[in-house]
């Protein structure tokens, strides 16, 4: 019972600042003192949802970048992070200082430099671009996520497999990714989070060219369309959501814990 | 279980980090063959193990099983099938898919994959297991699937790697005998890695004796017992009693001057021992040979035997395990009969050039 209580209101304090903006993505003018808008309308979500609308082109675009660089740092960090997290070799400690230094460091710092390192590539602009420069934050979640998974993966395991007749790539493929499963799904909820919400890289890199939501939100923010910019703001929560009911499925199978270190 | 060589080890040696773990190792196992490596921990008789299912490759040496060279080829084309100390089961599998996990990698169809995986677990009694999930397993029962496991796939040699130290002793008894039968039942050669060389007595017809990486002795659990190569075999199987004497072919000499006969022929300066439990004590000089008059100095009960520490007139101590309906007090004196056959004896040497027998139990 107390649980149920606790658990209600945890849902509550995480989830009443998003209550307004709810009301003001319905509202025709939400002004004070009145408690709740006067006049209703649907023509801010007519307006995100209609086909071709730039919040959908948004959408997509964020999805694609998000997937892609989730992808990318799901592909360096898995041997990255197995590197880290079983094997012993010197300057481990310096690696992993390095590994941080892309979140410690503000983007601010380094960002003249990277631009002009992709101008001279030609992928200032672009989506490519944009990808490649979200790996700079995802990246370091992602290795370190996986580090500690792979610190606690018993490799008895794999000897086990090995000695049962399976190759190292059906080892691979049958028992250390199910094993990890749990750790890649919190490093790529993570990652895929990171790159969706990112603005400042896109902004900088995008040149104008990539629109994700962010950017999409920020410009309807500047238009000064509270509304608009309030259902824009909750369509920009969905993919999150979405994903979050999807992890915690994963991660709530006991069978699946198997591998999932101290995450 | 026929006498030719099935598996041949030949001058394996490994080395990590420029220190030693194996050196030069020759064994031979015999098909159907169970054989226990036993050693204290750190001998080298898992990295042993380990070359043997290729997860660690030699520095130097010859692996061959069944007239193949193992030289090179990957664990999973050895034909060897490796059990751990905690089993290691396969979590994101069922019991069931857990056992016929090495079936579906041979490619065999599903409807014969579940027929030999139900009939395995059957073999190790548990059937009506196949669904369960392996964290719902007890310890006992854990190993048990990770033996069907293995055996399922029909290795040429089964590897043991301490597969009962996690489990408390009564199971360990059961599972013990339930592996000595899956091995009269199926007939596979078996190799046990163990520190305990009691578990090593009641599994293998021989036992290998590894100490630092070397190879101290291998035969029968009755020879080991009986008439060990040194003074550190003897004393990892448990010899208490030694000392010094001269041989004259039948004749051993004592320091004190006592005289003993042995069915064990040795000349010159020798290290005498001889097995606790073999020491009869006579309350009268019932016969002449072999008989030391002692003193009893302590004695300890300890359920199933009376230990006795024995003094002779010369100060040579003697532990003595009579059975508990034997009493004796402190301080009373008695003869010590030491059998003929009973007194082995090898050639003294330096003590200190031996490694130091380390505990039996390690981790």
């Amino acid at each position: 019972m107390t649980r149920k209580v606790a658990l209600i209101l945890i849902i509550a304090v995480l989830f009443l600042p998003f209550l307004p903006l709810v009301v003001w993505s319905v509202a025709k003018g939400w002004y004070f003192p009145q408690l709740v808008p006067q006049q209703w309308t649907g023509a801010h979500w007519a307006a995100v949802v209609a086909p071709g609308s730039r919040v959908l082109q948004g959408f997509w675009q964020s999805l694609v970048v998000a997937g892609l660089s989730t992808a990318l740092a799901l592909a360096v960090g898995l041997p990255a992070g197995r590197a880290l997290g079983l094997m012993e070799f010197p300057g481990k400690g310096a690696i992993k200082l390095v590994l941080l230094l892309p979140i410690i460091v503000s983007p601010l710092a380094t960002l003249m430099g990277i631009q002009f390192v992709l101008i001279r590539l030609g992928l200032n602009g672009t989506l490519a671009g944009v990808v490649l420069v979200h790996l700079l934050p995802t990246i370091p979640y992602m290795t370190l996520v996986l580090s500690s998974v792979y610190a606690n993966f018993d490799t008895g395991y794999e000897a086990q497999a090995r000695s049962l007749g399976a190759s190292p790539i059906q080892v691979l493929w049958r028992v250390t990714l199910p094993l990890v499963a749990p750790g890649i799904v919190v490093g790529a909820l993570f990652a895929f989070l990171i790159s969706w919400n990112e603005f400042l890289l896109t902004f900088f890199v995008g040149g104008g060219q990539v629109l994700t939501l962010p950017m999409i939100l920020f410009t309807a923010l500047q238009g000064g369309n509270t509304g608009l910019t309030a259902a824009i703001a909750v369509t920009s929560v969905i993919p999150a959501l979405i994903f979050l009911l999807f992890s915690s499925r994963a991660l709530h199978d006991d069978a699946a814990m198997g591998g999932l270190g101290d995450v | 279980m026929s006498n030719r060589a099935y598996c041949t080890i030949q001058g394996l040696t490994k080395r990590f980090r420029g220190l030693p773990a194996v050196c030069d190792l020759w064994l031979e196992i015999y098909q159907g063959e169970r054989l226990a490596l036993l050693g204290p921990s750190g001998c080298g008789k898992s990295t042993t193990l380990q070359m043997l299912a290729g997860l660690v490759t030699p520095d130097s040496g010859q692996i061959r099983l069944d007239g193949r060279s193992l030289n090179g080829v990957p664990p999973e084309r050895r034909a060897m099938a490796l059990v751990l100390q905690r089993g290691l089961l396969f979590p994101h599998l069922s019991v069931g898919e857990n056992v016929a996990f090495g079936l579906k990698l041979r490619g065999i169809n599903r409807a014969e994959r579940e027929a030999q995986a139900m009939a395995m677990l059957a073999q190790v009694q548990l059937t009506g297991f196949e669904n369960r999930r392996p964290g719902e397993l007890s310890g006992g029962q854990a190993q048990r699937v990770a033996l069907a496991r293995s055996l399922v796939i029909r290795p040429k040699l089964l590897l043991l790697d301490e597969p009962l130290s996690a489990l408390d002793a009564t199971l360990r008894g059961d599972m013990q005998d339930l592996i000595l039968r899956l091995q009269e039942d199926t007939g596979v050669t078996l190799l046990i890695v163990t520190h305990d060389q009691q578990e090593a007595v009641v599994m293998s017809h021989r036992i290998a004796l590894m100490f630092d990486g070397y190879l101290r002795q291998i035969d029968t659990p009755e020879a080991l017992y009986q008439r060990p190569n040194d003074a550190t075999v003897a004393r990892f199987f448990g010899g208490v009693n030694f000392f010094e004497a001269v041989g004259d072919r039948h004749r051993l000499r004592l320091p004190g001057g006592d005289m003993l006969t042995t069915d064990h022929p040795q000349q010159g300066p020798v290290q005498v021992t001889i097995r606790p439990e073999r020491i009869h004590l006579l309350a009268e000089q019932l016969c002449g040979t072999n008989l030391l008059p002692v003193t009893i100095t302590q004695t300890r009960f300890t359920g199933t035997h009376r230990h006795l520490t024995l003094s002779t007139v010369a100060g040579l101590e003697l532990q003595a395990w009579v059975p508990p309906g034997q009493t004796f007090a402190v301080g009373q004196s008695a003869f010590a009969h030491l059998p003929p056959d009973a007194i082995w004896s090898f050639p003294s040497v330096d003590e200190l050039s031996l490694p130091e027998p380390v505990s039996i139990r390690g981790g």
